[in-house]
């Protein structure tokens, strides 16, 4: 795959945590391509380093060692203030734990990316993004006033407004209810179907199998690659990953 | 969030109004006329006691300025510190570090423009209460009332907006520049509480008390005084800044129990170094400040007794009015007698005229009383010598006024040894002023009895003239009406500012408690009842309150060496003196009343069902 076909691209990444013996590799000399206009899923055991790993690829995490790019933007190099216009412009993130603004209603938040980059978002804008989602009808209400599916999908909604380059989900599914579960990864696949880059961490094999590939870590390295894969056989993977070798 | 914002509300609010009354009574009492028809003695007298308001009310202003600085800007860096999550988000879907600053810095202004549109009206009921309190103690004249300024409202603002965008500036720095990850989870540089600018006021601030302490001594009695007075200030901001190093030490030590509750409350209080360190920063204030300047006060009056019983040498005292010296040396009995008729006087330098008080003397027998090494002797004609109440250069020439009477430029010939007693700034060789002034002038006689004279006949003898008491008993009423007049200076010093750093205290608790709803809940859930974790709020509400109680006492302590090394310095002998009744009385304010708040918002935290508290995500 060349650079240009890559939504992100590692190249010999390494993240650790700690210090001297006590020091843990999160993540091990990783190189890797996730290809633009793919939904690509990253899973592994608990520990694998999974999360750190998409942390770094969205320039959440400073890397110990190697190179991230964002298309041809090297985010490694990048100061504050370009990752924080990259966030506003390229990046979108998806959180397990939704991590709304608890004071601002569905609307406000939706445009709040929007207005951060100083522009002013029309209302059609939001409602439209909104209305993607299914939500069209909750504009004015607060999280709280809402279903944990309803407000993830205020979440996917206010990372999808800027209309980013890549969408980075870290276990988008982890707090939710199978049947909210499937409508957010309803609306992920039609996002990906359109061409939306989505790199997305989960540990649930139903949502790793409406991926296109499925990514295996352990230890903080690439230990498989699957595609096409359906949930039984993502699911026989793991649990081979995590009984050991 | 409303409680965030209502908090930092009521500080500016009540910083300003605190602020704004103790200007306007300064500038009142500053701009005070004497009331017409007043003798020429009368207007001196009630010039001299006019200095003193003013100075008195200087303090107190000094006061309201640092603690409304100190209590607003703490209370908007916790409060920042306190929305880190929100500051994160915002980061995370593209907020920059600019705009976290800016809407931080907005909201200041805004706050502290609200606040200080409260805190002028609330400001003229403080000035009400303080000018009563002021007259009540009777350190103005009856009638003594607080006026209105126009410009006062520029100042009120001014004051608000300033320290509040002042107080948000460095935590807006900071909680723009920290990592949005870490502080949503709370780890790295977001959970680090001894941050750089604290390490740095804690080292600078700990230098200025030592400074002066040190340099306390060599103030005389009256600078050193002062310093020792002011040193409960850098030594207050020193222990708030570097607490978070010592409030969960100390709250570690604590016995809290091995139960459960004691576990819980230990973790608590490590785990939430910045909140315990954020409750404990005005108690530190409260202590340090009113500790701190009451005990060194008591320390310097009592020396002062000491000294003055030390350096007084008569059997009996006579107090009367008018000139009675040759009457009461006349008295069978009578060895000797210093008799001391006391004189408003001014002393002109150049435009500055400053109101003194002056002892007209017997230059002999006023040294024998008081034991003036090397007598008077030079005092005598036109000169007169500095009194042990300082003030009067000890050489050179000075304009003394009398009342009705210029004496122009005179000697100063001498000069008796300032003491931590203080008294008379100038004293006057008979002779100099005429007998007109003198005939209902204050007097005292310190009298000496003849050996194998009868005290009791000359005290009858003496009763004719005016009223007698034995020295001792004249000591011990001295001494009393000394400290009452202390205690007095502290109460309309310290009084509503203590309040407002005790209002600050809770102000800190209900901000904390607002945050803790989950952590109650998770509590609850983990199999807590709300009895328990409402005792574990109080048990560690307990132990940060005695932590800052104790760090207010060591920056209390700085008041008290300096006091300590002063009277040493001036007195030849140490003396240290603890209010007891007053520490106490703190002691037990401030546990009751964080352990009545912390309880409150707890039990209000913990009111709705727990598993409410963790669905409600945001």
């Amino acid at each position: 795959m060349t650079r240009e076909d890559a939504a992100v691209t590692l190249r010999g990444i390494s993240r650790s945590y700690g210090r001297g013996n006590a020091a843990v590799r999160a993540v091990d000399n990783v190189t890797l391509a996730f290809p633009r206009g793919a939904w690509t899923a990253v899973m592994g055991p608990s520990g694998s380093g999974k999360s750190t790993l998409l942390h770094c690829a969205a320039g959440l995490e400073r890397v110990d060692e190697g190179q991230v790019l964002l298309g041809d933007t090297d985010l490694t190099a990048a100061r504050d203030r370009t990752l924080t216009e990259l966030r506003r412009t390229r990046i979108g993130f998806v959180f397990q734990s939704f991590n709304l603004i608890g004071s601002m209603t569905a609307a406000q938040n939706v445009a709040l990316p929007l207005r951060l980059a100083g522009q002013r978002p029309s209302a059609a804008v939001v409602r439209d993004t909104l209305a993607s989602v299914g939500l069209a009808d909750r504009a004015r209400h607060r999280p709280r006033e809402l279903s944990g599916g309803q407000q993830q999908r205020v979440a996917l909604a206010r990372a999808m407004v800027t209309r980013p380059d890549v969408l980075f989900a870290d276990e988008p599914t982890g707090a939710l209810d199978s049947t909210s579960a499937a409508v957010v990864l309803d609306m992920m696949r039609q996002m990906a179907s359109n061409g939306q880059s989505i790199v997305m961490v989960t540990h649930d094999p139903l949502a790793a199998a409406r991926a296109d590939a499925v990514i295996f870590l352990r230890d903080g390295r690439v230990v498989d690659r699957l595609a096409g894969a359906s949930a039984g056989q993502v699911a026989a993977r793991l649990t081979a990953l995590e009984v050991g070798p | 969030m409303i409680a965030l914002f209502a908090g930092s509300l009521l500080s500016v609010t009540l910083g300003v109004a605190l602020v704004q009354s103790s200007l306007l009574l300064l500038i009142t009492a500053a701009t005070l006329d004497p009331p017409p028809g007043l003798g020429a003695a009368a207007r001196m007298e009630f010039a001299d006691n006019v200095t003193a308001a003013v100075s008195m009310l200087g303090i107190i202003l000094g006061m309201a300025v640092f603690l409304a600085g100190f209590i607003i800007s703490s209370t908007f860096a916790f409060t920042v510190a306190q929305r880190r999550r929100d500051f994160a988000l915002l980061r995370l879907v593209g907020a920059g570090r600019g705009q976290v600053q800016r809407r931080l810095l907005r909201e200041a202004l805004l706050l502290g423009a609200l606040g200080a549109a409260a805190g002028v009206p609330v400001g003229l009921l403080v000035m009400a209460a303080q000018a009563a309190l002021m007259r009540h103690l009777g350190f103005v004249p009856a009638g003594f009332e607080g006026r209105w300024r126009m410009w006062i409202l520029g100042v009120s603002f001014g004051t608000g907006i300033v320290l509040a965008v002042a107080g948000a500036m460095v935590a807006a720095r900071r909680a723009a520049r920290v990592q949005p990850l870490e502080a949503l989870r709370d780890t790295g540089a977001a959970a680090r509480v001894m941050t750089a600018t604290r390490w740095i006021a804690g080292l600078i601030f700990t230098g200025g008390a030592l400074a002066l302490i040190i340099v306390a001594p060599v103030g005389g009695p009256g600078g050193g005084a002062a310093m020792a007075m002011n040193v409960p200030l850098p030594a207050a901001v020193a222990a708030a800044a570097l607490s978070p190093l010592f409030v969960p030490l100390l709250g570690r030590l604590l016995p809290t129990g091995s139960g459960v509750i004691g576990v819980l409350a230990r973790a608590n209080l490590w785990d939430a170094r910045r909140r315990s360190a954020s409750v404990a920063a005005p108690l530190i204030v409260l202590v340090a400040l009113v500790v701190g300047t009451a005990a060194a006060g008591a320390s310097f009056t009592d020396s002062g007794i000491d000294e003055l019983k030390r350096q007084t040498r008569a059997d009996l005292v006579v107090t009367a009015t008018g000139p009675v010296g040759a009457a009461v040396a006349a008295v069978p009995g009578v060895a000797s007698a210093s008799t001391e008729l006391s004189v408003p006087a001014t002393i002109v330098a150049g435009e500055d005229s400053e109101a003194v008080s002056a002892l007209v003397i017997d230059p002999a027998a006023y040294a024998r009383a008081h034991s003036v090494d090397g007598g008077l002797t030079a005092l005598q004609g036109r000169a007169v010598a500095a009194g042990p109440g300082g003030d009067v250069p000890s050489s050179g020439t000075v304009n003394v006024t009398l009342p009705d009477l210029d004496l122009g430029a005179v000697p100063v010939v001498a000069a008796v040894p300032s003491t931590i007693s203080g008294g008379a700034n100038l004293l006057l060789p008979p002779g100099l002023v005429p007998a007109g002034l003198l005939a209902d002038a204050p007097a005292q006689s310190f009298v000496t009895l003849a050996p194998g004279a009868s005290a009791d006949q000359v005290r009858a003898a003496l009763g004719r003239i005016g009223t007698v008491a034995d020295a001792g008993t004249w000591l011990r009423d001295d001494a009393a009406s000394r400290s009452d007049v202390n205690n007095k200076i502290m109460v309309a010093v310290m009084g509503l500012g203590g309040l407002y750093a005790l209002i600050g205290v809770v102000n800190s608790i209900v901000i904390g408690a607002a945050a803790r709803r989950r952590e109650f809940a998770a509590a609850r859930v983990g199999g807590l009842t709300r009895g328990q974790v409402l005792r574990a709020a109080l048990v560690e509400s307990s132990a940060v309150t005695v932590a800052g109680v104790l760090l207010g006492g060591v920056a209390a302590a700085g008041a008290l060496i300096a006091a300590a090394r002063t009277t040493s310095a001036v007195t030849g002998s140490t003396t240290v003196s603890l209010p007891w009744t007053l520490i106490g009385a703190v002691c037990a304010v401030a546990l009751i009343v964080t352990g009545t708040t912390s309880l409150i918002t707890s039990w209000s935290a913990t009111r709705p069902a727990p598993i409410t508290q963790l669905a409600a995500r945001e």
